[in-house]
């Protein structure tokens, strides 16, 4: 055991007798007389419901909540009193701005509305009828294995941050389940997908893997959330959009439009995130550049992955013909260059414009891009 | 930061090579040849749609799974081609029987297809018309008191998942389930309470201190044991009495709602044990004795006065010395039939008939 309550409540004779008192209807009802501030939130929009925006009152809301948590080192709910006796849960992060995000009530909301099930949305049937040739059907299973394969790490990730933040930011620790679930639900319906191709799975991507490791092993849940949501995330999205221009199917399509707006979600949370520690928490800013650095090593080193290079060229260039392989490659140069485009638009978005000039990435990029035919 | 690609890309110009050949149209068709076993899963009933039941196909599916993974310790997606220097991820949960249930596909479909939102799906507007403050004070030291235990409930599987091998991934899908599910009950226990027009009531130092038990469990086994079999159980019974005292369809429905959701946790709890013990029937012992030490925390938490008190207001619906007796009748018969339920359920989980070894029975005298 490691740790073991102060109390055993069946050998405290004081702790039985009350609870014997209280089944006779012998009441203390001391807890109805602890000072509070008396609310009654309503929903403000009565169409959207109760959200958190509307319970943003007095010490029970986000707004008022201090930078630093001093006080709540147990699982208090954000402005109930706090009786003598409550245990310390040694919560490693308790300063807002290592985990907040503007706008993180908002995409919790979002995320508990727009859950979808991946059994039930997909028109599998439909997809049944479909025999895709053996180019293309390779080829997307490729895709659809190392998709399966990466999806998860945005559920260990921020899984293995949440019992660390102190309960205070119950907002953030509700957003991260959440996303453990839409990532959950990504992994799913990739499987699902690979196995009804009628192709199996294929090849485990090494390089990847890799990457997956980096972003498990961040030192702190700022550079997990940097890495995770708006890195790798980021660039996650822009491969779901071209990969929905590119899916053999409409049902495919469908499937690669409700991932996507999962995946912005986080995607936002992390400029979001990132936004405000560069708002309120300046001094990160090297810290952050110093981990970017490396997290676009790790990109750049993704170019080893043929497994997932190579299946893109052939669904994009829908072949694997000469002339399918020239125009695969032709759409392949216009994804990676968006892709890299967006990522470095996004940091500058946050606050972090000189990410560009300081980026070997970038340097490296434009020098493909003047290499490359106009 | 703790991990370093093992060398510097941009330096690579070997990378360099091989990503302008495949992009002058190259490819080097490595992968194309490295084929898993050829399947087509279907759908057994369209109208259910692609479950993971359909996709238990041969070396992909979750039958294939050995007792103990010996050789996976990445990511790869069970059933995918391995190759080598695949990075060692750090699972530390790598025994089928330490964390499975014959159950738990089922489960996590389910959780999926009954999700609901706290935000929209409770009706808040009818709590305008509610005027008996009494009540809702109670009513909002209960939702307090529940807001922290689905605190706790939704990080004991955030505290696994990290840990349990990527192998099991139904199993890890399931935990999301439950985080979602308890995230849930503290957004909805939350707004229920500042609802109320009573605001937040107090936080319950016995109950954290049992939770914290619960949470600090040295083994899978004996937190799933503790927290979905255990507390779980006590905490159906919670929002049951939640749904059967409700005055009104807004706590009727978010009593329901949330007791379904627990529900699920509870029943993997079971199945979870059954498995557990049938493939390793030594630990029956050491979780008994688990449970013999650990049992005290029901009284921590379900007698806490932060809950059994506002329960017997509820139950009364007044502060009538009257009432008040029919409330504490009611919280004894409550708490007499949860108490029923768990030796059952742990009685059908293979972990024998407690009632005469548990020091629980005795606090009802």
């Amino acid at each position: 055991m490691s740790y073991l309550s102060t109390i055993d409540f069946t050998e405290d004779q004081a702790f039985v007798d009350r609870f014997q008192r209280t089944m006779r209807g012998d009441l203390e009802l001391s807890w109805m007389d602890v000072p509070r501030e008396r609310v009654a939130c309503r929903p403000e929009n009565a169409r959207r419901g109760l959200t958190f925006r509307d319970l943003d009152v007095g010490a029970y809301g986000f707004t008022e909540m201090p930078e630093l948590i001093r006080e709540n080192r147990s699982f208090a709910p954000r402005g109930a009193a706090m009786p003598e006796g409550l245990p310390d849960l040694q919560a490693e992060v308790s300063r807002k701005s290592e985990v907040w995000a503007y706008n993180i009530e908002g995409y919790y909301e979002e995320a508990m509305t727009r859950q979808w099930n991946a059994t039930t949305d997909i028109p599998w049937a439909e997809l049944q009828s479909v025999d895709l040739p053996e180019d293309i059907g390779k080829a997307y299973a490729q895709l659809l294995t190392f998709l399966t394969e990466v999806e998860m790490i945005a559920t260990d990730v921020p899984a293995k941050w949440m019992g660390r933040l102190n309960a205070d930011f119950f907002e953030v620790k509700n957003f991260i389940a959440t996303q453990a679930m839409d990532e959950a639900r990504h992994a799913e319906i990739f499987r699902k997908r690979a196995l009804s191709t009628g192709w199996g799975l294929m090849r485990a991507s090494a390089q990847n893997e890799f990457n997956l490791k980096f972003l498990r092993d961040a030192d702190s849940f700022a550079e997990a959330s940097l890495a995770l949501h708006l890195q790798a995330e980021g660039m996650v999205l822009t491969l779901f959009r071209f990969s929905e221009y590119i899916s053999p199917t409409e049902g495919d399509k469908k499937l690669f439009r409700l991932v996507m707006q999962d995946e912005a979600r986080h995607v936002g949370y992390g400029m979001q995130h990132l936004k405000w520690v560069l708002d309120h928490f300046p001094e990160r800013r090297e810290a952050i550049h110093h981990h970017l650095d490396e997290a676009e090593n790790f990109v750049f080193g993704g170019g080893y992955a043929t497994e997932v290079l190579e299946p893109f060229i052939i669904l994009s260039g829908k072949g694997l013909k000469k002339e399918n392989i020239a125009e695969g490659v032709r759409i392949t140069n216009a994804f990676q260059l968006k892709q890299t485009d967006e990522y470095f638009e996004r940091l500058a978005k946050c606050g972090l414009p000189e990410r560009r000039e300081r980026s070997r990435l970038w340097k490296m990029v434009e020098m493909r891009k003047q290499t490359m035919p106009a | 930061m703790a991990y370093y690609a093992e060398k510097n890309f941009f330096e690579d110009e070997q990378l360099i090579e091989l990503v302008t050949s495949i992009l002058s149209g190259n490819l080097t068709l490595e992968w194309y040849q490295a084929q898993g076993a050829r399947v087509r899963a279907r759908p057994a009933d369209p109208r259910r749609g692609l479950t993971y039941e359909d996709c238990n196909l041969g070396p992909y599916g979750y039958d294939a799974i050995p007792e103990l993974i010996r050789n996976r310790y990445s990511m790869a997606a069970r059933g995918s081609v391995l190759v080598t220097k695949l990075p060692d991820l750090g699972y530390t949960v790598n025994r089928r029987s330490d964390v499975w249930s014959d159950n738990v596909v089922t489960l996590y479909e389910e959780a999926k297809s009954r999700r609901w939102a706290p935000a929209v799906d409770v009706p808040w507007t009818e709590l305008a018309a509610r005027a008996d403050p009494v009540r809702e004070a109670a009513m909002a030291q209960v939702c307090t008191f529940l807001e922290e235990v689905a605190l706790v409930a939704m990080e004991m599987p955030s505290k696994w998942v990290f840990s349990i091998n990527q192998e099991f991934l139904e199993l890890k899908s399931f935990l999301c389930a439950q985080m979602i599910d308890e995230a849930r009950h503290v957004e909805a226990c939350r707004k229920r309470a500042l609802a109320s027009g009573q605001g937040l009531g107090r936080a319950s130092a016995s109950a954290e201190q049992a939770l914290k038990e619960l949470l600090s469990a040295e083994t899978y086994p004996e937190a799933s044991l503790g927290m979905n079999l255990l507390l779980g159980g006590f905490v159906v019974a919670m929002y049951r009495a939640i749904a059967a005292l409700a005055g009104m369809r807004a706590d009727r429905l978010l009593g329901t709602l949330a007791m379904q959701d627990v529900a699920r946790s509870v029943a993997y709890g079971v199945g979870h044990m059954r498995y557990h013990l049938a493939h390793q029937p030594a630990k029956a012992v050491a979780l008994g004795e688990y449970l013999d030490r650990t049992e005290h925390v029901v009284l921590g938490i379900a007698g806490s006065p932060e809950f059994l008190e506002p329960l017997v207001l509820l139950a009364a619906g007044s502060l009538d010395r009257e009432r008040l007796a029919a409330g504490s009748r009611f919280a004894r018969r409550w708490f007499r039939a949860a108490l029923e339920e768990y030796f059952e359920r742990a009685a059908a989980a293979g972990l024998g008939d407690r009632r005469e070894r548990s020091r629980l029975p005795r606090l009802d005298s």
